[in-house]
């Protein structure tokens, strides 16, 4: 039943915006039991958007009630938190106490970030201890940077962004320019990057390109996992 | 070199726009060209060039200077102001003193006057039934621009809107609505690529464009496929 890493990779971008399947790939193409996904952060409402199994969702809710878990950790770190042996760890008192009885053995959380965004986390677990190994961590945090981009999308659709003159188009499209120089990134990522700012600072996307184009606004570069292409 | 009379540069500028026309070209590169033409031989301070879009609205294609303070300009005047009124009635709009007529268009003329610029001239790009836009030529100095630049830029005109509108019957199958289309799209990459290139030379927009424009010409590629291999980092300014 396990699935290549394109095969994974091909699923989620062809989802075509259905955001509740984004965590069934990663089930296909690792050995893990169970994968939920959620937002929280600064920019989007805390949410389990997608889980592949009541346990996953029950994995996801725990943290979001206790304000603690390896998903926290994960993206306030925008590191992958891996947790081979769960049994044996002192990391997260309370949720290891709320997960007492569930058939949880291992768990793995990793960010959902994308450039200075912060949008969530993947959380996986197994039913038996087990780790990752560097392939299958570096091909989840590839997976993890499309699924960064599909839900910002989804979150960013359909909000009017304000740029309806061709000034300030071009305004924006001078900003895209200087952005991507800045990331190390397509065109495209750059454009969804100055979307997402202005999304998550409820401006029109022409402030944020002036903001851009005056130097009042940089971004760093993308991570290597980040600027993989779609 | 030698310093040539502006009627010699006229002649260099025909010559130059009808070989362009003869060995084929690029929409994009034949309006920069005709602005700049202008630049070099009229008594003007700036020009661009708005093309119609698909819907109709007019979009700076082309400019002389490429700060976004003068585009802006030329957007507003697009907007509501004599490049405008000269596309939709396909006349010459000749305005002096912009000051006279400033209850007419107050948004163009407030920014236009803060710039410095205090006359207008605003030439339809048409040939007989088709008008593809409008070339605008601004001037710092108050009055009515000469009669010699007057015929002169109505001739440059003429030239490159019969030229791209010719093309069309005579080889190619694409229509010119698409083809003028193409030109405004090309735009956008132009303008990321201003972006890429004020970004990691530390330049102003019209500084990056200049650049930009310098070297398209130096290796004699056309601006847009120079912006687009900017914009994909595959060469650096």
């Amino acid at each position: 039943m396990a699935v290549s890493f394109q095969a994974a990779s091909d699923a989620l971008c062809g989802s075509g915006g259905r955001i509740d399947e984004l965590a069934h790939p990663f089930v296909r193409f690792l050995p893990v039991s169970g994968a939920s996904i959620s937002t929280f952060g600064s920019l989007l409402g805390a949410e389990t958007v997608s889980a592949t199994d009541a346990r996953a969702g029950r994995v996801d809710e725990l943290q979001f009630d206790l304000g603690e878990g390896p998903c926290w950790d994960a993206l306030i770190t925008r590191a992958p938190v891996l947790e081979p042996d769960f049994a044996s760890t002192s990391s997260w008192p309370a949720f290891a106490e709320g997960l007492r009885g569930e058939k949880v053995a291992a768990i793995f959380a990793f960010p959902l970030t994308f450039g200075p965004l912060d949008i969530g986390a993947v959380d996986l677990y197994s039913t038996t201890p087990m780790s990752l190994s560097p392939l299958q961590r570096q091909q989840t945090l590839a997976l993890s940077a499309i699924v960064s981009r599909i839900l910002l999308r989804h979150a960013i659709g359909g909000e009017e962004t304000g740029q309806t003159t061709t000034y300030s188009r071009r305004l924006v499209h001078q900003a895209t320019g200087m952005a991507l120089a800045q990331l190390g990134t397509s065109a495209e990522d750059a454009y969804l990057i100055i979307q997402a700012r202005a999304f998550a600072d409820n401006r029109p996307m022409r402030d944020v390109a002036e903001d851009i184009i005056e130097r009042r606004i940089r971004f760093g570069p993308l991570t290597e996992a980040e600027g993989d292409q779609l | 070199m030698i310093e040539m009379t502006r009627t010699e540069r006229l002649f260099d500028a025909f010559a130059t726009l009808a070989d362009t026309l003869v060995a084929g070209y690029d929409v994009l590169d034949l309006l920069q060209s005709l602005v700049d033409y202008c630049h070099d031989l009229l008594d003007i301070d700036s020009a661009g060039i708005l093309l119609a879009n698909a819907d109709g609205e007019l979009e700076v294609v082309a400019s002389t200077n490429e700060a976004n303070t003068l585009v802006e300009i030329m957007q507003l005047d697009a907007d509501a102001g004599p490049c405008l009124e000269s596309f939709r009635t396909r006349a010459v709009v000749s305005v002096p003193d912009i000051d006279i007529r400033s209850d007419r268009w107050p948004d163009f003329t407030d920014v236009a006057a803060a710039q410095g610029i205090h006359s207008v001239y605003a030439i339809p790009l048409r040939l007989r039934q088709t008008t593809i836009g409008t070339l605008n030529l601004m001037r710092e100095q108050r009055g009515e621009l000469n009669r010699y630049d007057i015929r002169a830029a109505q001739a440059l005109a003429d030239v490159a809107t019969i030229g791209i509108l010719q093309e069309r019957t005579i080889r190619d199958a694409s229509t010119i609505r698409d083809q003028l289309q193409q030109a405004l799209s090309s735009r956008i990459i132009i303008e990321q690529a201003k972006g890429v290139v004020a970004e990691t030379g530390k330049l102003s927009m019209d500084v990056a464009f200049d650049r930009i424009r310098s070297h398209a010409r130096a290796q004699q590629i056309p601006l847009s496929e120079l912006a687009r291999q900017l914009v994909a980092g595959e060469i650096r300014l």
